[in-house]
């Protein structure tokens, strides 16, 4: 039942995110967000690093911004599906009607995140693609990707694995969205501002200060980040398996508190009532 | 329209208008004349889909008529929106209009201030209305944090801030418990009593046309049917109408042969789903017509289990003009 | 009743109160604002930082300062009318006799008044954790900021009348526009003149959205210690302003349009949800 449930939510989401318009438009509409956020924060760097006195501009950073960027905008633009879901199922009566069906309102969620896991996937191929032949071709530059069949294939993996910390992350923020009845947009929006400055997405975080930087080092999204990077830009297999390794660890971490704190909110919000409450 | 006769507030004269749609030209309005005069509360009843929506958005600006004229308080809606703009007022059922993060009251002084009205008599305004509405209490709270009922009265005070001459109303207790409806009611027939409002209502509720309305058109298909106060379009009716109750439930279509009765103007039925039974109201012309209902219906294959005489309400009218009720009616136009 | 004399000067303020007094009205508005832009803004200053571009980080400070109020047009100016129309406020506008353009200006400066103090928190603590180098003329900073803004506004307002006319999922539009528009714009690096990486062409058509010119003299009277009387700055200001009259007029004239284009196929009320 929860599997028919899921599936249903994957088609929901897809209608959702596409049935508005044809899925070229819709698809076009959501790239060029993501691309040209990848291409502003490679073009600071490029801009800051050749006008510098003396110039220090360095291909191998260009490509550690460009990868960085791009999976960032990748993981939030799906952690925060959960709380859309909620917060928009709120006030079209959806969310109630699920939540009131047997075992359905998680795998609705995770229905729902996995729909526009495919889209985001999709959407940051070709942001990265494109970023690619832009910068490349603007920045007269050779950006030190490796492009093979395996390290394609570890970055996707490394995608793959991230879902549990995303999905987890996406049912901590949905949480509050269950008994929330106002603000629960903006805390997706906050999270993804801080996921910027502590998932190593633009600079390493050992920029950041102590102990600040301790916490974000052991993010699995941190870990992500890293071993992304060894796919695409640096190739080193042990440090790729070790940061996937931890990526696994913290992302089961994640998803398990994120799944505590969704029953845990679920309660409180039958208690308070709000859980069908139209929020403001 | 004749700007020398002051009592007219609302002439509408030949009214069209269409819609364009996916299967092509749809006819909302089709051929509309009325009078309101002032002081009235005018009703317009009829089923979804009727046209009485469409009435109210060309009276209140929002819409241009196809053909025919129509006009408020000697203003034509086509040529002098704004004069209009400056005298009315509208308000929807459906609507529950206000800044969430606002009081009601802010809300209510800001829709005021749409109309250049000073803030202190703006305030005067809105506590006096909200008074009659058992709204007071409730004006310091967040919009969105008012009930649906409570939201509602917002957007009645909000229709008569402006101390309009002519207020639309479209469907304006929709939803809404009975004791909520009563009290805007209530709140309606002051207005219009005690301050000279004109005051159309648009509505597919016959308790509150019966309650409420000097006078009523009924609409069908866009068209007006009949147009007069409720008691005389009942009185119209002249007999009073058949009601069987019979088992068991009628299938769709299976009461055809009824309408073709010679003394039954129309029937309408709905089903009493925990009875088992179904209600079947027939609009006959006399005694005569009442025997050949019931043998009908018994060869229809059905049980008549009680049968009386009631008096005429505005349904049965609408049965006798149209031949159906308006459940029915609703059904056809969804098919 | 009768109407007051100044019907448009009291439309327009109770517009900006309305939005003035959301904001202020629940004071995590200004926490809930301020997160975005704050944290893009901190992480491209580190970018700046991090790889030892250190005269640089101001230019992400201010790029974080504006996209506050970039993202203020967006998603409270130009979408406001269809979100008006889909919960029932755009009927009772169009039904009184108020002038759209005082709902429109009231809007406006109701936003500013929002956005100002999330965009002045980015601003300070921008200036606490990075100290960037500033070289300013102060006159002409606030000059070209209120400029920039009053060109920015404008251009929401013309905005608003095209989501009025093909809103179908303002918000998609929205997102689609938002980064894009940023960047062409040189929010957080300069996007035209000799540091711009972009080719002319991209350069000139940039330079047709008031968010890059107004981000390009902030650059130069904030950072470059220019004022008044320095031709290109001077040359921007002038085409700032022009933008702005234009934007006005524009957006007034299309409002206009689309009430008698909704008045003839019955759109004005149709609402989405």
């Amino acid at each position: 039942m929860s599997l028919r449930a899921m599936v249903a939510s994957i088609r929901v989401g897809w209608y959702r995110e596409f049935n508005w318009t044809n899925p070229l438009t819709g698809f076009s509409l959501r790239t060029v967000g993501p691309l040209a956020s990848v291409i502003a924060a490679s073009t600071v760097y490029y801009v800051g690093s050749t006008n510098n006195i003396p110039p220090s501009f360095d291909p191998s950073r260009l490509a550690y911004i460009l990868i960085g960027a791009a999976l960032y905008a990748h993981v939030a633009a799906y952690s925060w599906v959960p709380t859309l879901a909620i917060a928009e199922g709120k006030w079209t009566y959806v969310f109630p009607q699920v939540y009131i069906s047997p075992h359905s309102s998680l795998p609705y969620l995770t229905g729902r995140t996995l729909a526009s896991f495919v889209t985001s996937t999709l959407t940051v191929i070709v942001s990265l693609v494109l970023s690619f032949y832009v910068l490349s071709s603007v920045f007269h530059t050779n950006i030190p990707f490796i492009v093979t069949p395996l390290s394609v294939g570890l970055l996707f993996f490394a995608m793959l694995v991230n879902i549990f910390a995303a999905l987890g992350l996406g049912l901590l923020l949905s949480a509050y969205a269950l008994f929330a009845t106002k603000f629960e947009w903006a805390l997706p929006t906050y999270v993804a501002g801080l996921l910027m400055v502590f998932s190593e997405a633009l600079f390493p975080v050992s920029f950041l200060p102590h102990p600040v930087s301790d916490v974000a080092n052991v993010l699995p999204f941190t870990e992500f980040m890293r071993a992304s990077r060894q796919a695409m830009i640096y190739g080193d297999m042990h440090s790729y398996f070790s940061y996937i390794g931890l990526a696994v660890l913290g992302g089961i971490i994640v998803l398990a508190l994120g799944f505590v704190a969704f029953r845990y909110a679920e309660n409180r919000a039958r208690r308070l009532g709000v859980i069908d409450k139209k929020t403001a | 329209m004749n700007r020398v006769d002051t009592d007219i507030t609302v002439q509408v004269d030949g009214l069209r208008r269409e819609f364009d749609s996916k299967e092509g030209k749809v006819t909302a309005l089709d051929g509309v004349d009325l009078q309101v005069r002032k002081g009235e509360i005018f009703g317009v009843l009829g089923p979804n889909g009727a046209g009485k929506t469409t009435m109210i958005r060309i009276l209140s600006t929002l819409l241009l008529p196809t053909a025919g004229k129509a006009g408020v308080m000697g203003f034509d809606v086509e040529k002098e929106p704004e004069k209009i703009r400056a005298v009315i007022n509208m308000a929807s059922g459906a609507e529950r209009a206000g800044y969430d993060f606002i009081s009601a009251r802010g809300n209510l002084w800001f829709f005021s201030q749409l109309y250049g009205i000073p803030t202190k008599e703006a305030h005067k305004r809105i506590n006096e209305l909200s008074e009659m509405l058992g709204l007071q209490s409730y004006l310091d709270r967040k919009f969105y944090a008012l009930s649906t009922g409570y939201k509602q009265r917002v957007t009645l005070v909000r229709a008569f801030i402006n101390d309009p001459k002519v207020v639309f109303l479209d469907e304006p207790t929709i939803g809404l418990d009975v004791m909520t409806a009563l009290s805007i009611r209530e709140y309606i027939l002051k207005q219009a009593k005690e301050h000279g409002r004109t005051i159309l209502i648009a509505t597919h509720n016959m308790a509150e046309v019966d309650a409420i309305c000097n006078r009523v058109a009924i609409i069908d298909k866009g068209k007006i049917l009949a147009c007069d106060t409720p008691a005389a379009l009942k009185r119209s009716l002249g007999a009073p109408s058949l009601v069987l109750e019979v088992s068991p439930p009628p299938t769709p279509g299976s009461l055809e042969p009824l309408g073709k009765l010679e003394g039954v103007k129309g029937y309408t039925a709905s089903t009493d789903e925990e009875r088992g039974l179904s209600r079947i109201q027939v609009v006959v012309d006399g005694d005569g017509s009442a025997q050949s209902v019931v043998d009908s219906i018994r060869k229809l294959g059905m049980t008549v289990v009680s049968n009386w005489r009631q008096q005429a309400t505005l349904e049965e009218v609408f049965v006798a003009l149209v031949g159906r009720g308006f459940r029915e009616r609703e059904r056809e136009a969804a098919q | 009743m009768k109407l007051h004399s100044n019907p448009w000067l009291r439309t327009a303020y109770a517009r900006l109160w309305v939005r003035a007094k959301s904001i202020y009205g629940e004071p995590l508005w200004v926490a809930v604002n301020i997160g975005f832009p704050f944290f893009t803004s901190f992480s491209l200053t580190m970018v700046y930082r991090a790889y030892g571009l250190n005269s640089f980080t101001g230019f992400a400070i201010l790029g974080g300062v504006m996209i506050s109020f970039w993202g203020n047009v967006l998603w409270s100016m130009a979408s406001q009318f269809n979100w008006d129309k889909q919960v029932g406020l755009f009927e009772i506008y169009i039904t009184s006799p108020a002038p759209i353009s005082a709902i429109l200006v009231g809007m406006s400066l109701g936003g500013i008044l929002g956005t100002a103090p999330s965009a002045a928190m980015v601003a300070l603590l921008g200036w606490m954790i990075f100290h960037p180098p500033i070289n300013a003329i102060w006159p002409a900073v606030i000059s070209v900021f209120a400029l920039t803004l009053a060109s920015l506004y404008a251009m929401g307002m013309a905005l608003s009348s095209l989501y009025l006319a093909y809103g179908r999922e303002a918000d998609s539009v929205n997102e689609a526009l938002h980064e894009p528009v940023s960047l062409i714009s040189g929010v957080y690096f300069p996007s035209t003149g000799g540091f711009s990486p972009f080719p002319l062409a991209v350069q000139a058509g940039a330079s047709l959205i008031p968010l890059t010119l107004g981000m390009d003299a902030l650059r130069r009277t904030l950072f470059f210690g220019q004022g008044f009387g320095e031709l290109y700055l001077d040359l921007e200001l002038l085409a700032l302003a022009a933008m702005g009259v234009v934007l006005l007029f524009a957006s007034s004239k299309a409002l206009k349009f689309l009430e008698n284009k909704g008045r003839r196929t019955g759109t004005i009320a149709v609402r989405q949800r």
